[in-house]
């Protein structure tokens, strides 16, 4: 009676081949889902960071116009007309030969009056 | 026993498949079934439409300068359920909102997710208060961009741009309610855009999800035919008239007869349209254009016009003026001084009643009304500007015996002091009535013209031959002898006609010792370069001084001067010195008031 090995007839081998083929689809899936998250993720920042721009933007231009608005104001007539009743500001005569005349200036009569004054100074 | 076991998982496999075949039913249903329905609910969630507000036109005088300006300011809004620490973000929030920080904890913990708290925050506190809510790390108040109105001049030209305001208390937005700002709304208003967006749970706007948008068109600019400093020089003059004479109104009107475009227009009282809330709704009136008045002697150039122009009297015709007292239709007409025979052009110089009634009386009620209509009265001037009235000119079919003698004299009729602007505009420019224009052109916000107005004329209502003749003896009315010698502006020759009507009572009859006076004239009188109107009513001096040729006419030639420097206009005359009336109320006359 000769004894022999066992043999192993439902051996669950390795298929090395198959199986680093489905490691790599899925190691493919998984890239791409990381990618498109990733992608996400960048389009998100980006996204962030262009409400941010706006928002600096709409920043600037609202102070831009809340200047413009205050300037405005500051150099409207009402504004100028009481800062030189207040003596903030004064008018400056322009020297005669300073001024470019585009009308020719009217000559006074013998009397030497042209035009009176504006009544105000003679006025109670 | 193996059968068993078999049978076992045979039912747990089948159990598991009806299991999973329930749930994916399930998902199929409510990702293809239920699709349109919870896309709308995420939608309505998550999704909105965010309106990207048009910038209002500005508003500028014909020399460009600005009149109506706009400041960005912020409304913020409360979203309660995004308020995680109420008390922290109400301390935080409060100084700046102007509101008391307990009510503002007590909305932050109402669990609203709309309130209102302010639609003015001013652009750098709004700046600020963002700042220190992202620094401490809370939220729930979402700052909107929002514009007001502002107005450099502030009170100078209220009158005329008018104001913003809402529709109703629950608008979101302000349109334009009275002035410029309401007529020329469809210019001004623009279009808002909008964008629709998509936020987060903490709502934040989630950029990528940006769906359809749609640029603002901001809104145009309207340039007026308002010359600033024409404006100043009226709106100063009738500043101190006001105070002086202190009347119950005042209105000023600088036209450019030629054009019919009005270069200044001013009212008193008047408002800050910054500050509506501190001011009378009597303020905020446009009299220029919203008031009646009886015009009284100003009136004379129409019947003057009238029966010029239908040839029952010529430059020789003498009417005789009853020496002062004309008994007509059971009643007394009287002149301030009486005068014998005189021709039409002595009736204006001089301002007979007798006489302008005479002439009304030869040409009929009928040819009178055609002419009285023909100078604009009766009828809205169409001026581009909300609340105008037509005054009120009855038909001769309701014409009583004495309204052809009162008519003449300015009585039983009752015009605007802009209708009256523009009828001595048609004799300062040789007998065309024009439309008055207050808009000059409107503009995009890059500056380019997109329509320019016109000049236009509306009818011509008597020859240049017949406006040439009146106007030589509106001429002489501020010339020695004339009732308006105070109107006199040295170095020009002014023509023009004076007013002086007794207020008309509410109850009936008329006021004793109250009256509405005017002057109107235009320079120099051989080319008008402009027409204005002074009217003053019902003035606190004593009787004997209640003239138009006392009171307005020295107004009008303060401002008559001083606009002609402005204008640079070529004196036509040698210069005379005038003396000024002085408004005292001692009733003390200065030289040279006759009337």
């Amino acid at each position: 009676m000769t004894t022999t090995a066992p043999a192993f007839t439902h051996s669950n081998p390795i298929h090395i081949a198959p199986l680093v083929r489905w490691l790599l689809v899925a190691v493919a899936f998984i890239g791409y889902g990381l990618v498109f998250v990733y992608v996400k993720n960048q389009q998100h920042q980006l996204g962030q960071a262009t409400r941010v721009v706006e928002r600096q933007i709409a920043e600037e231009r609202a102070t831009n116009e809340v200047l413009l608005a205050r300037i405005t104001t500051l150099s409207s007539r009402a504004a100028l007309q009481r800062k030189l009743q207040q003596g903030e500001i004064a008018l400056k005569p322009i020297a005669q030969n300073s001024i470019a005349m585009l009308t020719p200036p009217a000559e006074a009569g013998d009397d030497g009056i042209l035009r009176t004054a504006a009544m105000d100074p003679i006025r109670p | 026993m193996r059968l068993k076991t078999r049978h076992r998982a045979v039912i747990a496999c089948a159990c598991a498949g009806v299991l999973f075949t329930g749930f994916s039913a399930r998902l199929v249903y409510l990702q293809v079934g239920k699709h349109e329905e919870f896309t709308a609910a995420a939608a309505q969630k998550h999704s909105m439409k965010e309106t990207i507000v048009a910038r209002r036109g500005l508003i500028t005088d014909r020399g460009g300068e600005v009149l109506a300006a706009n400041v960005p300011v912020r409304k913020v809004i409360l979203d309660s359920t995004h308020v995680a620490k109420p008390g922290e973000l109400a301390r935080l929030a409060a100084p700046y909102l102007d509101i008391d920080e307990a009510t503002l904890e007590k909305e932050m913990r109402s669990g609203t997710r709309y309130r209102v708290l302010s639609r003015t925050l001013a652009e750098e506190k709004a700046a600020e208060l963002r700042r220190k809510m992202s620094d401490a790390s809370l939220r729930g108040l979402y700052f909107r961009e929002e514009t007001t109105r502002s107005y450099p001049n502030r009170t100078m030209l209220s009158h005329v741009l008018g104001f913003l305001g809402r529709k109703d208390l629950n608008a979101e937005s302000t349109i334009g309610i009275e002035g410029i700002e309401r007529s020329m709304e469809h210019e001004l208003c623009g279009q808002d855009g909008f964008r629709h967006i998509e936020r987060d749970r903490t709502g934040l706007e989630i950029v990528v999800y940006r769906g359809a948008e749609q640029a603002p068109r901001n809104g145009n600019t309207v340039e007026l035919t308002i010359d600033m400093g024409l404006q100043a020089i009226l709106e100063a003059e009738l500043d101190t008239a006001f105070s002086e004479l202190k009347p119950t109104t005042a209105t000023a009107v600088i036209a450019d007869p030629h054009t019919g475009e009005i270069l200044a227009m001013a009212s008193r009282p008047t408002f800050d349209p910054e500050f509506l809330g501190e001011s009378k709704d009597e303020e905020k009136k446009n009299r220029a254009i919203m008031d009646v008045l009886e015009p009284g002697s100003t009136f004379k150039i129409v019947v003057a016009s009238a029966a010029l122009n239908e040839r029952v009297v010529n430059d020789k015709t003498k009417i005789f003026c009853e020496n002062g007292s004309f008994f007509y239709g059971g009643r007394i007409l009287k002149d301030v001084h009486g005068y014998g025979q005189m021709g039409v052009f002595d009736i204006l110089v001089k301002s007979s009643n007798i006489g302008s009634a005479k002439m009304a009386l030869m040409l009929g009620e009928d040819k009178y009304y055609e002419y009285v209509r023909g100078f604009g009265f009766g009828e809205k001037t169409g001026v581009n500007l909300p609340g105008e009235v037509a005054g009120i000119l009855q038909p001769p079919q309701r014409w009583d015996k004495l309204t052809i003698t009162r008519m003449p004299m300015g009585h039983a009729i009752a015009v605007t002091p802009l209708q009256l602007t523009m009828a001595m505009s048609v004799i300062a420019n040789g007998g065309k009535l024009m439309r008055p224009q207050i808009v000059r052109a409107v503009r995009d916000p890059s500056g380019d013209i997109i329509h320019s107005v016109k000049p236009e004329v509306v009818r011509e209502v008597i020859p240049q031959e017949t406006a040439r003749f009146v106007s030589s003896a509106l001429a002489a009315v501020t010339r020695q002898g004339g009732t308006a010698r105070l109107a006199d502006v040295p170095g020009f020759s002014v023509a023009g006609k004076t007013g002086t009507a007794q207020k008309v009572d509410p109850k009936g009859g008329y006021a004793p010792g109250e009256y509405v006076v005017s002057f109107i004239g235009y320079l120099p009188a051989e080319d008008p370069a402009f027409v204005c109107l002074v009217l003053i009513d019902d003035a606190k001096v004593t009787g004997g001084l209640n003239y138009g040729g006392v009171l307005a006419a020295p107004v009008f030639a303060r401002i008559a001067e001083k606009s002609a420097r402005y204008m640079n206009l070529v004196p036509t005359m040698k210069a005379e010195a005038v003396l000024p009336v002085a408004f005292n109320q001692n009733g003390t006359q200065a030289a040279g008031t006759e009337r």
